[in-house]
């Protein structure tokens, strides 16, 4: 007992010599971490946005509400609109500043009001996906909507047009087409006010509260800050055999086993460290409650322990120090691949799930 | 102290101690002398433990090293040829570890740390790393591990090599007071010179074969007053071989030629300054070239020499 008390404070002396791989043992885990759980999260939540450039060359009152209506409700969140001239919308467009580019041509409104064709020119940016498809969406059906209402509206439209030519616009005209207006609305009302075709929206009902992803790799990357650590502080024996100390130990009385009891509790001891760290801040970050954390890290420990004898023995076994290292290297990141440390376990096909949790990390991450 | 009778150590099909007995008293340093690959480390690391011999028996301080290991490894302490210290570990540290494998513990474990810090000069020192320490300073710390235990018999393989000469005095001195404080030390070398100086009694090993054994006095004795000839060149075979038998013949003299190449040949002979010209003379006769020429006084390098034609540290 005396002997193994010595071996664990001679190696917790000589470990905290090198505190810097400690840290390094437990920083690269939470930097991979950091990485995966700010990609699982979306970042900070911002809903994607693009710009329209709008060449206005009519520069009218039908022009100004084609415009206007890409600022309104939802979409104008999507869709920042910026008037430009032809020359500035094109250099822009090609430079793909921006998501499209309309131009409204001059006499648009005339042609509208006239029933004449016309042809408004959308350009897109084909780098860009989603936002030119909604933008050409959006475009298409204004000019439909347009269509019905100069359909429906054509007798009104024509008295308002007539009025205007003769600047002869008082106050009995107005109050004719408002109430000529209201009288095709009304009739056409029972079609649109609801639409004669509704669509109910059937939701499944509300599963309980899933786990977020980006909690899932928690336990995969705690156990690689654990894997890392168990494997760098197993090279050690490599180091006590280079430097002569075991075949000094072979020759005196002191007992193997106190040794090598005193060398495993000096690991669990600082992987006890790591993994308390890196489980606080995991806690922290993904609010897990803390009476949980007692006997995770009881589990994490004995887990980094007897990973830490596992790698010990392959570091025994293998007959030069280069090649302990391969053999713990080639074991340690085919591991940490399929033992749910780059990716949940859940996350993973069927039959790599199912070999995953049969390694020694994909078992521990499992409970 | 320390008894090995009829030592033998196989690897496979190859022997690398055959059948090797000596006996080294308390407050005595015994030499094992051979040059490398002879056979040294091999019967060391048989005593030692760290190999189980083929066939024979080891004693330390009367306990027998296969059946009685840990009572045998606690009577002995080791200061192997390389360092085997913990680099991170402060110095005090390193002493305080070993003693406590030893089974000290508690103040007797304090105080024989701090006097083995006095020991190997290094009490000033003791709480620095031995990673900062100069090569010589490393050398007096793993001495100093090896003696925190107080063993009544030492185990010293090859402690001087790659060690400056201060550090080696230093170590030399280190070695006698331990034997004055009645500690029997077996010391292993390929320096004859170190040899001579150190030790009480010696035995000398070759090919895993042990080739002498005795006191110094008593090895010097089988060389007598016989001075070693070592001339260069170039040598016909059957011609120097006849040329020296005349020269034997005709002369008188004690002449013996012990080894012979075709650039180099060694002879042994008493006063041979004073015969150096009618060897030549002989040799040049029988067509041989001499380049270079060679005259030591009888040493253990020349009793090597002479016992196995080669030198010691071949």
């Amino acid at each position: 007992m005396n002997f193994l008390l010595s071996a664990l404070i001679k190696d917790l002396a000589r470990w905290r010599e090198d505190a810097a791989a400690i840290l390094l043992w437990m920083a690269i885990p939470l930097m991979i971490g950091g990485l995966i759980t700010s990609l699982m999260d979306g970042g900070d939540g911002a809903k994607p946005s693009g710009v329209l450039l709008i060449a206005d060359l009519d520069d009218s009152l039908l022009s100004g509400l084609v415009a206007g209506a890409y600022s309104q409700g939802e979409l104008g969140e999507l869709i920042s609109v910026e008037s430009v001239t032809v020359t500035e919308g094109t250099e822009k467009i090609n430079a793909g500043d921006a998501s499209g580019l309309l131009i409204i041509p001059e006499g648009f409104g005339d042609a509208f009001l006239e029933s004449k064709p016309v042809t408004l020119t959308l350009k897109t940016n084909p780098s860009q996906i989603i936002l030119p498809g909604i933008i050409t969406d959006v475009t298409e059906i204004l000019l439909d909507a347009g269509f019905y209402a100069e359909q429906l509206f054509r007798d009104e439209i024509e008295v308002i047009k007539a009025a205007v030519d003769d600047d002869n616009i008082d106050n009995a005209v107005v109050a004719s087409i408002a109430v000529a207006m209201q009288q095709k609305i009304e009739a056409a009302a029972p079609y649109l006010f609801p639409p004669a075709i509704d669509i109910e929206v059937v939701e499944p009902p509300a599963d309980e509260p899933g786990v977020p992803l980006a909690l899932l790799y928690l336990p995969g990357i705690i156990l690689m800050a654990i894997m890392f650590a168990a494997n760098g502080l197993a090279s050690d024996y490599w180091t006590e055999r280079e430097q002569g100390t075991l075949r000094r130990l072979v020759s005196s009385p002191g007992r193997l086993a106190g040794f090598l009891g005193g060398k495993s509790l000096a690991a669990g001891v600082v992987i006890a460290l790591i993994g308390g760290l890196t489980l606080i801040i995991g806690f922290l970050y993904h609010g897990v409650a803390w009476a949980k954390l007692p006997s995770s890290l009881a589990w994490v420990t004995a887990s980094g322990v007897a990973l830490f004898d596992w790698f010990g023995a392959i570091q025994m076994i293998a007959p030069t120090q280069h090649s302990a290292n391969l053999v713990t290297s080639m074991l340690l990141f085919p591991l940490l691949m399929v033992g749910g440390s780059f990716f949940p376990l859940a996350a993973l096909p069927g039959w790599i799930a199912a070999f995953g949790r049969k390694t020694p990390n994909g078992f521990i991450t499992d409970r | 102290m320390l008894i090995v009778e009829d030592l033998v150590k196989q690897f496979g099909d190859f022997t690398a101690v055959e059948c090797i007995s000596f006996e080294a008293k308390k407050g005595s340093v015994f030499g094992l002398l051979g040059p490398n690959g002879a056979g040294k480390s091999t019967t060391i690391n048989c005593i030692s433990g760290l190999l189980r011999p083929t066939s024979g028996q080891v004693s330390v301080a009367g306990f027998d090293v296969q059946k009685q290991a840990r009572s045998a490894k606690s009577s002995l302490g080791v200061v192997p040829q390389e360092l085997a210290l913990y680099e991170d570990l402060p110095a005090i540290d390193n002493l305080r570890f070993w003693g406590k494998a030893y089974g000290l513990g508690g103040g007797k474990l304090e105080s024989r740390v701090s006097a083995v810090l006095d020991t190997i000069g290094l009490a000033d020192r003791a709480k620095e790393l031995p990673k900062k320490f100069s090569g010589g300073m490393k050398r007096r710390l793993n001495f100093g591990c090896g003696i925190v235990h107080s063993p009544p018999v030492m185990l010293l393989d090859e402690p001087t090599v790659g060690v400056d000469p201060q550090s080696r005095e230093r170590l030399f001195e280190m070695v006698r007071a331990e034997r004055d404080k009645g500690t029997c030390i077996l010391y292993t070398t390929h320096y004859m010179e170190e040899a001579e100086r150190l030790c009480d009694s010696l035995a000398i090993i070759d090919h895993g074969k042990l080739i002498a054994q005795g006191s110094v006095a008593e090895l010097s004795a089988q060389l007598g007053a016989r001075d070693v000839l070592q001339l260069s060149g170039a040598f016909p075979s059957d011609e120097t071989k006849r040329a020296i038998g005349s020269l034997v013949d005709s002369s008188g003299l004690d002449l013996e030629l012990i080894a012979q190449e075709e650039d180099s040949i060694t002879l042994t002979l008493s006063s041979a300054s004073q015969h150096l010209p009618a060897i030549f003379q002989a040799l040049s006769g029988a067509g041989g070239k001499i380049s270079e020429t060679s005259l030591r006084s009888p040493n253990l390098e020349t009793l090597f020499l002479l016992l196995t034609g080669k030198e010691l540290r071949e």
